[in-house]
């Protein structure tokens, strides 16, 4: 099947990404206005451009863009860089996409590192034909953006908070949003990753699944990990009411989360057999 | 809880045991321990036979099977981990809910400057009007955000309190409830449900069997009287006719969608006629659900075979082949023989014990198909003819006739789970629920603002302050435009 226009897109988006990171970056070392409006702009045009890429996916493969890794990290660095601009729209804090378009911008490198077979388009086999399939995905995909996210802004707040308590002064620490900022945008960026992710990784996937093969649940190594992701998110959300788990330990336990979501991600398609190993043929 | 010295040493430790039960530490540890169970049943292989183990863990082997770590989520380990979660989420509710739901609903209206001033966000306003204008220009800013207000008169003034998003507080109150919702769908599943698996051929009549269950005794425990489930199977009303399987494929040959249309009968009526399903397309039935779940072909039968008849001394064929239907008398054109198939196995294997003939497998590796020949209505013989080994028997004997067995049709059957779990809906409600739930407590903040209007003078003093369960940097933006809009146009208003 004819693949061009998405690859084409592909490769055009993987360049912006890596200038956009480029300019992010360049704007949180010299703070110059017009190099922070510059990487705004160039943030938006890469979102633009995976967008296309997604909706020529759509058209040349006739299903939504997430049957194999190669679409589903499109899918993941569309999400995450639509949740980014919301931010920086919202909270005005550019220095976070330097953190956040290198999440980004790593996601298209290892998108692009995959062997060859998954650029190549694969017709739907006959579990993955339903609807129950599109939005599990869909909403999963937005959680484990809200968790990328917040992993970004876990480590930014161990940054500044270990300067802040030691009252020690760096110029590129200092650019970073208070820690008290970055702190309430972690947990909000897990709440909406949370919610999304409860509902699209377990919920749907759960409908689906009973759709599909009879049972809701079927502790497969795809949904055990699913399940263990979630129990860690929800110890984070449980840390942040106790008095002493409040800011670093938290901050670990995001981190913790999301390699735990990545292991969910490429891990167990790679390393554990299952049901969901369709993902690695 | 509160335990004093006094109270008798049962006392004491019930206390400390549901403070335990009731700490949010308690509830970490059994999270971070429901993960760290959950990898090693991803890590260990689950649910392989005893020698598997063996052989993959050596002399670990006896200590995972001891600790039952090969069949993990239904190890005692994990349901005592999520029986503690559940009492955890019941403790917790019950020692938190009553004064959440009082300090919720129990506000107070009437406070003094000094409560206002002590709240995190809070501003002064100076303004010149009279108080009864300044009243009616806060009330419309309030009511443009959408807050609902009390009032109450005091001596040096009024004051005011509003607040909104109150249901936000029971968000994570209602989460906990869905999962224990769910929790009890699982346990109702496990109970009552049960899953089947069966095979389909095209025109065949299958009773279906159901699983019943009934409560009993097990003293097997050290005596102990427990109650258990007895799980039996029995034959049901309903019956499942397979009119039709076949399989859509795509121009590259990969599979498309596998089909069965079935046909249900109930007490001998015909109750759903001719029904397609597929793979996502289930059909229910009664609380039966039938799945499409796999396909393949028969191993005892076959749908027509075809052979050739040569001549056995010239190895030349004496007419075109023919073929004959399973189980249907067939003359074989140019002779005077008739063909009548009987057997067919796809795994040929003979044990010498019973001297029976059995499918080694439903692989068809050794296809072999058992044929009777008659000359003039007398049977001559009854062969086995191979598919990979031609001319290993003579058919006939005492003849100049070598009968081939050249290819078959098989018969494909369609395999269907046949499920029955009214836990489901309890987990469908519970999961609604949730999601209902996480909306409340993530998204819908419960703000509260008091503020303190007092005349000092030719002046009218308006205290504004507020708090959030969440939030805090929206809020304070928030009620910045609040204390904005109460100064701005009226004139002479001065912030402090």
């Amino acid at each position: 099947m004819k693949v061009i226009m998405s690859l084409l897109f592909f490769d055009m988006a993987f360049w912006f990404y890596l200038a956009t990171m480029i300019l992010y970056i360049g704007y949180w070392i010299i703070k110059k206005e017009w190099l922070g409006q510059a990487s705004t702009v160039l943030a938006i045009i890469s979102t633009f451009a995976i967008f296309m890429m997604l909706i020529f996916r759509t058209k040349e493969s006739g299903h939504a863009p997430f049957s194999n890794l190669y679409e589903s990290m499109s899918f993941f660095v569309w999400i995450i860089s639509i949740a980014y601009l919301v931010i920086e729209f919202r909270y005005k804090i550019k220095v976070v996409g330097a953190f956040v378009m290198s999440i980004a911008f790593i996601a298209m490198l290892a998108t692009s590192m995959l062997p060859y077979r998954f650029q190549d388009i694969q017709p739907l086999n006959p579990a993955l034909q339903s609807i129950w399939f599109e939005l599990h995905v869909f909403s999963a995909f937005i959680g484990y953006a809200g968790f990328g996210l917040a992993l970004g802004m876990a480590v930014m707040y161990l940054i500044k908070a270990r300067f802040e308590e030691s009252k020690t002064s760096h110029f590129l620490i200092d650019r970073l949003p208070p820690s008290a900022i970055l702190d309430e945008l972690s947990y909000k960026s897990v709440a909406w990753g949370f919610v999304f992710f409860t509902m699209g990784a377990l919920i749907l996937g759960a409908v689906w699944a009973n759709k599909a093969w009879g049972t809701y649940w079927s502790w497969d190594p795809k949904e055990t990990w699913s399940l263990i992701t979630w129990f860690v998110y929800a110890a984070y959300l449980h840390a942040r009411v106790t008095r002493g788990w409040r800011g670093k330990k938290a901050a670990y336990v995001a981190i913790f989360g999301f390699l735990s979501t990545v292991f969910l991600y490429w891990g167990v398609s790679f390393v554990l057999p299952g049901l969901h190993t369709y993902a690695s043929q | 809880m509160t335990t004093s010295d006094k109270d008798p040493i049962h006392i004491i430790i019930g206390n400390k045991i549901w403070g335990l039960f009731g700490s949010l530490k308690f509830t970490l540890f059994i999270l971070f321990s429901l993960a760290v169970f959950s990898i090693i049943g991803t890590v260990i292989q689950q649910n392989q036979p005893p020698a598997f183990y063996t052989m993959e863990y050596g002399k670990w082997a006896s200590l995972i099977l001891r600790l039952g770590l090969e069949d993990m989520y239904h190890a005692r380990w994990f349901s005592t981990l999520l029986v503690f979660l559940i009492v955890n989420i019941v403790v917790c509710t019950i020692d938190r809910f009553p004064p959440k739901w009082k300090s919720t609903f129990e506000s107070k209206v009437d406070v003094d400057a000094r409560f206002i001033k002590n709240l995190l966000n809070n501003h002064t306003i100076i303004l010149n009007d009279e108080p009864a204008l300044a009243r009616e220009r806060i009330m419309n800013v309030l009511r443009s955000k959408r807050y609902k207000i009390k009032e109450a008169n005091n001596a040096g003034g009024m004051s005011i309190y509003a607040w909104k998003g109150m249901i936000g507080r029971f968000g994570s109150d209602v989460v906990h409830v869905s999962l224990l919702l769910i929790l009890a769908g699982v346990i109702i599943g496990s109970i009552v449900g049960f899953k089947d698996f069966g095979a389909f051929y095209e025109g065949e009549v299958t009773t279906i069997p159901v699983s019943e269950f009934q409560f009993g005794i097990d003293s097997s425990w050290h005596g102990i009287p427990l109650p258990k489930i007895q799980r039996y199977r029995k034959a049901s009303d309903i019956q499942l006719r397979l009119d039709k399987f076949w399989i859509d494929y795509y121009e590259t040959g990969q599979t498309k969608q596998y089909n069965s249309i079935l046909t249900v009968s109930d007490n001998g009526k015909e109750v759903i006629k001719g029904k397609q399903i597929w793979v996502n397309a289930p059909l229910h039935y009664k609380g039966l659900t039938f799945y499409q779940s796999s396909y393949g072909m028969a191993y005892d039968k076959v749908k027509q075979a075809e052979f050739v008849l040569k001549n056995s001394k010239s190895g030349k064929a004496i007419a075109p082949f023919f073929t004959a239907d399973w189980n249907t008398p067939f003359d074989i054109p140019g002779t005077d023989y008739r063909i009548r198939i009987v057997g067919f196995v796809s795994d040929f294997a003979f044990d010498p014990a019973t001297k029976t003939i059995f499918p080694k497998s439903a692989e068809h590796n050794n296809p072999a198909i058992n044929v009777e020949i008659y000359k003039a209505g007398k049977l001559v013989s009854r062969p086995w003819l191979f598919y990979n080994y031609t001319d290993l028997f003579a058919a006939i004997p005492g003849s100049d006739y070598e009968l081939v067995f050249q290819r078959y049709q098989g018969i494909l059957y369609t395999g269907l789970s046949i499920n029955k779990d009214p836990g489901t809906t309890v987990v469908w409600a519970g999961s609604v629920l949730m999601v209902v739930g996480f909306f409340m407590a993530f998204f819908i903040f419960h703000k509260k603002i008091w503020i303190n209007v007092k005349r000092n003078g030719n002046e009218t003093e308006v205290y504004v302050g507020g708090m959030i369960n969440k939030n805090k940097f929206i809020f304070e933006r928030e009620l910045s435009e609040i204390a904005e809009s109460i100064k701005s146009d009226i004139s002479g208003g001065v912030r402090k």
